[in-house]
């Protein structure tokens, strides 16, 4: 059985205080980080600020999808209209074109006289 | 008077514009120009990415240009017209005959031409002008050589009519719109110059574009109804007519008609022309005293 005066040695023991000091900071500190880590929180728990977001993400994803829908409708509608135009165009331009030529084979009958001035052009064999 | 001179079609084109210089004749030069450089590239048998040589090669050709279907109704009509003596079928007699390039390097000094046997002319040709539709005959090939001078010319002087009276001189085809052009025919015994108001005048003849082949020489003007270099107491023809187009079909018409038969035809139908004989005599017919 010990005695009182060595339990009382071993109780004031320098290095004994300080293991018993670095152990209760240890278990601070791993106290700490375990309330820190919210163990207690559930994975399916939902953020309103993450549902919020979510939320907001579909919803531009469906305005993206309606305005993507516009566009191409609109850009099809201009391809027919830009198509029908360029038709026109072409029409108008053969017209055009077909009646100048047209016109060639209707210009007015000739005059033409022998004279006894000099020529300004000469004209030969083609 | 304004004078411009260039280059196209194988010939030397003139253009005369009767107004003082201004900034806009200028312009209107350039734009006639680049009409025959148009047209060329339309109507040359002789550039392999012209419309006409992708018609001769496929023997049809759909979405033809107003140009291209505008002339060859002119040349089938000119065909039907002439009985025969104009024909835009003649391109493989012309080959055979040795004009199988440009007149530049067919024409060369000393250069005799290897020829083949004659070739058919008088081919069937099919225009369809609502369909920009030509289709040829099997082996038939177009040429618009002197025609397509003329029609060139016609549509230079409808670009330059607006500026003022004109005329447009394409080798031996042209035409002019309003002032008083005189204008010289060559024969043996000097120039005799008609004085055009309005209308065209074109030469046709055997005088020119002449070559040297194996078996003698040969020239440009065939006679269609034997498909090789025509032969004919007439030396060239001039004729006046409406457009460039149809003055060149009547004088390579009467060319080919021969003298006697040239002179009653051109008084009949009141063509005024200017004939030279090969004897070197000159007759005046059609009206022109």
């Amino acid at each position: 059985m010990p005695s009182a005066s060595g339990k009382a040695a071993r109780m004031t023991s320098h290095v004994g205080r300080l293991y018993s000091l670095a152990g209760a900071l240890l278990a601070f500190f791993l106290l700490w980080a375990v309330i820190a880590a919210h163990p207690w929180a559930t994975a399916s728990a939902s953020d309103p600020r993450l549902a919020a977001l979510a939320q907001r993400e579909r919803q531009l994803r469906a305005n993206a999808a309606l305005v993507q829908k516009v566009v191409d409708h609109r850009s099809a509608a201009y391809r027919v209209a830009l198509t029908r135009r360029q038709s026109a165009i072409a029409a108008a331009k053969a017209r055009a074109s077909a009646a100048s030529a047209a016109s060639i084979s209707q210009a007015s009958s000739p005059s033409v006289r022998v004279v006894t001035l000099p020529p300004l052009v000469i004209t030969k064999t083609s | 008077m304004q004078r411009f001179e260039f280059k196209a079609m194988g010939t030397n084109v003139e253009l005369l514009l009767d107004v003082p210089t201004s900034r806009w004749s200028g312009s209107a030069f350039a734009s006639v120009r680049a009409e025959f450089a148009r047209l060329e590239a339309i109507l040359s048998r002789f550039r392999p990415d012209s419309e006409l040589s992708e018609l001769n090669r496929a023997g049809r050709l759909d979405g033809a240009s107003p140009d291209l279907l505008r002339i060859t109704e002119l040349a089938l009509e000119a065909r039907a017209r002439t009985g025969g003596r104009f024909d835009p079928t003649v391109h493989n007699a012309l080959v055979a005959a040795g004009y199988d390039r440009t007149f530049d390097e067919v024409g060369a000094d000393g250069v005799v031409v290897a020829t083949r046997p004659p070739a058919r002319c008088l081919g069937f040709v099919s225009v369809e002008p609502e369909a920009s539709e030509i289709v040829l005959g099997p082996g038939v090939k177009l040429d618009f050589g002197g025609i397509g001078k003329g029609y060139a010319a016609d549509r230079a002087c409808e670009l330059l009519e607006p500026f003022g009276p004109c005329l447009v001189s394409a080798g031996g085809d042209l035409a002019a719109r309003g002032g008083l052009w005189p204008v010289g025919v060559e024969t043996h015994l000097g120039t005799i110059t008609l004085e055009l108001t309005s209308g065209a005048m074109a030469t046709s003849g055997s005088d020119r574009r002449r070559w040297s082949t194996s078996t003698g020489e040969a020239h440009h003007l065939i006679d269609p109804r034997t498909g090789v270099p025509a032969e004919t107491d007439l030396l060239r023809v001039t004729a006046v007519g409406r457009t460039a187009a149809h003055a060149e079909v009547l004088a390579k018409s009467l060319c080919l008609a021969g003298a006697e038969r040239a002179v009653l035809e051109a008084d009949e139908l009141g063509i005024p022309a200017v004939l030279t004989l090969a004897d070197g005599t000159s007759v005046l017919a059609g009206g022109l005293a």
